[in-house]
C-alpha cells in the first residue's frame, strides 16, 4: 500500500517537473498555448467536481468563469487596479455571487439545480453581451493587459507578456489552486459533504447545517472558477460573450464531460479528462464542426465501457491481468 | 412541566388534512406511543416535531421554547433526535463512520481545524472514533464496525439508525416504527434497548408503531390518531378497551 503511494507521489512530481520544462523542451508557442488552456480547463473541471461531492451537478459553471474573467478584466481596464489584486477580487466576487445564488438554488436538487445554474450562466452571458457601455457588447472587450511585471528576489523583474512566462504563471496558479482543492478533499468538511450526498435528511437530523455546508462548497468551487476565468481573460487579452464563445452553454457541458470521462470519483479524474480531451480536440481542429459530436461520442463510450472513467482503467487492467494469470481463483 | 407541548397542530397537503387541531403533551421521561390506522397522520406528527416538514398551523413547544419554525439541525442542537421509518443511513459509510457523523454536534471543530487535517485534529478524531466504537458496543454492532451501512441486514440497520440518533445525545427520541420488519427476537431486543435508554439515560421517547405487542410492552401512555385527529389518549390498558379505538381499527358494527 505504501509503495503504491510512493509511486503515485513520484508520478505526480515527475509530471509537475515535466510541466515546468515544457517551454524549454518544446520551443513551440502553439503547444504552450494549448497547455495554458488545458490547465485552465483542468482547474474548471476540478472545481466542478468539488460541487459534485455534495451531490449537485452544475450546468452553469462557465457562468462563474465569465464572472471572474469580466470582473478581472474590467477592474484592470476601467479602474486601473493591478492584475494581482484584480484576479483575487475576481475569484472573491464569483464566490460572493455563488453565496447569494446558492442560498435559494441549493435548496433544490438534481435536475432543478442543473437547470437553475444553466439559466444563470446564460443570463450572465447575455448581460455581458448586451451591456454595451461596460463590456463593449458584441464588439467585446479588447486590449486587456497582461499581468503587470513583478520583481522576485534573486530572479529579478519578471514580465508576463510572452507566451512561456504566462505559461509558468498559469501552471503556478493552477497547481496552487489544485493543491488547495486537494487539501479540502482531505479535510473534515469533505466528510460532511459526502455524508450530505448520501442523505441530506439524516445529515440535518444529526445537526448538520446542510444548507450552509452546501453554500460553502459552492462558493469555494465558484471561487476557483472565477480564478480560472481571470487567467483566461488576461491570457486571451480580449473577451467576447458570443453564444459560440468560450462562455456558451457548450463549455459547461464540456466541463461535465471532462469530469465524467476522466473519472468523477477521484481527484485526478477531471484533470486527466481535461488534459486528454482538450489535446484531442486541438489535434482534430480541422474537423472543428464535428467536435461536439466527437466529444459526445467519447463521453458515451466512456460511460458504457468504463463507468469509473479513464482513471479507473489501470486498476481494471491490473485486475484483468491477474485474473488471466491466476485463472478463476483471482 | 411537559417536555413537548403540541398546541393545535394542523397540517394540510393541498386539500387533504393530514393532521387537524392536535393537542398533545409529552411528559419528561415517558415513553409515549402514537398509534392509529394507516394514513392517520402519525408520521406527519413525528415529521413536524423533528422538523422535516413544517406545520400549516399550530405550535410546538420544546423545553419551554417555541421550535415551530426551527430547521431540523437546530432542533437537533436542542436535543431532538430522529430514527426514520425507512432505514435512512449514510449508506456508503461504515457503521463506525455513521456513528461518527452522529457525533457531529458534539465534536464541534473550528473552521481551521476542519480545513487543515493537522496532528491535533487527527488526535481529536481518534477520540471521537473511540466514542463511536463504544456506541457500537452499546447497541451490539461491534462485529460490523467496518461494514458499509448499506450492506447490513435490516435489523442491524434499524439498530444503527438508533445508534446514530443516540450519538447526538438527545433528550427526546422520535422513533418511527422501530421494530417494523424485525423477527420476534429482534423485537424483544429493541424493546429492551429503548426501555434501557429511558432508565439509564432518561431519554424521553415518542414511538410510532404498528406492532401492538411491542407498543403494549413499551409505552407508558398511548395516544390514538385517526384521520389526523386524536381519538383517545391514556394508559395502554384503557386504550385497548376503548370503544372508539376498536371502531377506528375494525370499523363500526
Amino acid at each position: 500500500m505504501n509503495r503504491r503511494r510512493l509511486i503515485r507521489m513520484l508520478g505526480i512530481m515527475a509530471f509537475v517537473v515535466f510541466l515546468f520544462f515544457v517551454p524549454v523542451l518544446f520551443d513551440n508557442v502553439y503547444w504552450v498555448s494549448i497547455l495554458i488552456i488545458t490547465a485552465i480547463n483542468a482547474l474548471l473541471a476540478t472545481s466542478l467536481r468539488t460541487i459534485s461531492i455534495v451531490g449537485h451537478f452544475s450546468l452553469g459553471h462557465v457562468g462563474f468563469m465569465l464572472l471572474g474573467a469580466y470582473s478581472s478584466a474590467l477592474l484592470v481596464l476601467k479602474l486601473g487596479i493591478s492584475f494581482w489584486a484584480a484576479f483575487m477580487m475576481a475569484g472573491l466576487l464569483s464566490a460572493l455571487v455563488a453565496v447569494v445564488l446558492g442560498y435559494p438554488f441549493l435548496k433544490v436538487k438534481g435536475i432543478y439545480f442543473a437547470i437553475l445554474t444553466l439559466l444563470t450562466a446564460e443570463s450572465f452571458r447575455l448581460t455581458a453581451w448586451n451591456w454595451r457601455s461596460l463590456t463593449g457588447g458584441s464588439l467585446g472587450l479588447m486590449n486587456i493587459p497582461s499581468p503587470s511585471p513583478i520583481s522576485i528576489p534573486a530572479v529579478g523583474i519578471v514580465t508576463f507578456d510572452s507566451e512561456s512566462s504566462f505559461y509558468y504563471l498559469t501552471i503556478f496558479i493552477v497547481l496552487l489552486s489544485l493543491l488547495a482543492l486537494y487539501r479540502l478533499e482531505h479535510s473534515h468538511f469533505n466528510f460532511n459533504w459526502r455524508a450530505i450526498r448520501e442523505t441530506d435528511v439524516l445529515a440535518q437530523s444529526v445537526g448538520m447545517n446542510v444548507l450552509w455546508l452546501k453554500i460553502l462548497n459552492f462558493a469555494i468551487a465558484c471561487f476557483f472558477a472565477g480564478i480560472a476565468g481571470a487567467l483566461f481573460a488576461h491570457y486571451q487579452r480580449g473577451l467576447s460573450a458570443d453564444a459560440s464563445s468560450r462562455f456558451g452553454v457548450l463549455t459547461s457541458i464540456y466541463l461535465l464531460v471532462y469530469m465524467v470521462v476522466g473519472g468523477e470519483n477521484r481527484f485526478a479524474g477531471p484533470i486527466i479528462g481535461a488534459l486528454l480531451i482538450t489535446i484531442a480536440s486541438e489535434l482534430s481542429r480541422s474537423l472543428a464542426q464535428y467536435q461536439p459530436m466527437m466529444i459526445g461520442a467519447i463521453a458515451i463510450i466512456t460511460v458504457f465501457l468504463f463507468p469509473e472513467g479513464i482513471i479507473g482503467l489501470p486498476g481494471r487492467l491490473i485486475h484483468w491481468y491477474r485474473y488471466k494469470k491466476n485463472g478463476m481463483s483471482a | 412541566m411537559p417536555l413537548v407541548e403540541i398546541h393545535r397542530l394542523s397540517k394540510f397537503f393541498g386539500g387533504l388534512a393530514a393532521v387537524t387541531e392536535l393537542n398533545l403533551d409529552v411528559m419528561q421521561g415517558e415513553i409515549l406511543g402514537l398509534i392509529g390506522p394507516n394514513g392517520a397522520g402519525k408520521t406527519t406528527v413525528l415529521n413536524m416535531v423533528g422538523g422535516t416538514i413544517f406545520p400549516s398551523r399550530g405550535k410546538i413547544i420544546f423545553n419551554g421554547e417555541d421550535i415551530t419554525n426551527f430547521p431540523p439541525y437546530r432542533r437537533a442542537q436542542r436535543g431532538i433526535a430522529r430514527v426514520f421509518q425507512e432505514n435512512l443511513l449514510f449508506g456508503n459509510f461504515t457503521a463506525l463512520e455513521n456513528i461518527r457523523l452522529g457525533f457531529h454536534l458534539h465534536s464541534r471543530m473550528g473552521f481551521a481545524e476542519k480545513l487543515f487535517n493537522r496532528q491535533s485534529t487527527r488526535n481529536k478524531e481518534k477520540v471521537w472514533l473511540g466514542k463511536a466504537f463504544q456506541m457500537l458496543e452499546y447497541v451490539g454492532l461491534v462485529e460490523h464496525t467496518a461494514t458499509a451501512a448499506i450492506n447490513l441486514p435490516h435489523g442491524k440497520q434499524r439498530l444503527l439508525g438508533l445508534a446514530i440518533a443516540l450519538a447526538t445525545q438527545p433528550q427526546l427520541l422520535l422513533l418511527d416504527e422501530p421494530v417494523s420488519g424485525m423477527n420476534a427476537e429482534e423485537v424483544e431486543g429493541m424493546v429492551a434497548l429503548i426501555k434501557m435508554l429511558r432508565e439509564k439515560r432518561g431519554i424521553t421517547c415518542v414511538v410510532v408503531e404498528h406492532n401492538m405487542r411491542a407498543v403494549m410492552g413499551l409505552c407508558d401512555r398511548i395516544a390514538v390518531l385517526n384521520f389526523g385527529e386524536k381519538i383517545a389518549e391514556g394508559l395502554p390498558r384503557t386504550i385497548v378497551e376503548s370503544k372508539a379505538v376498536v371502531e377506528a381499527y375494525l370499523g363500526t358494527e
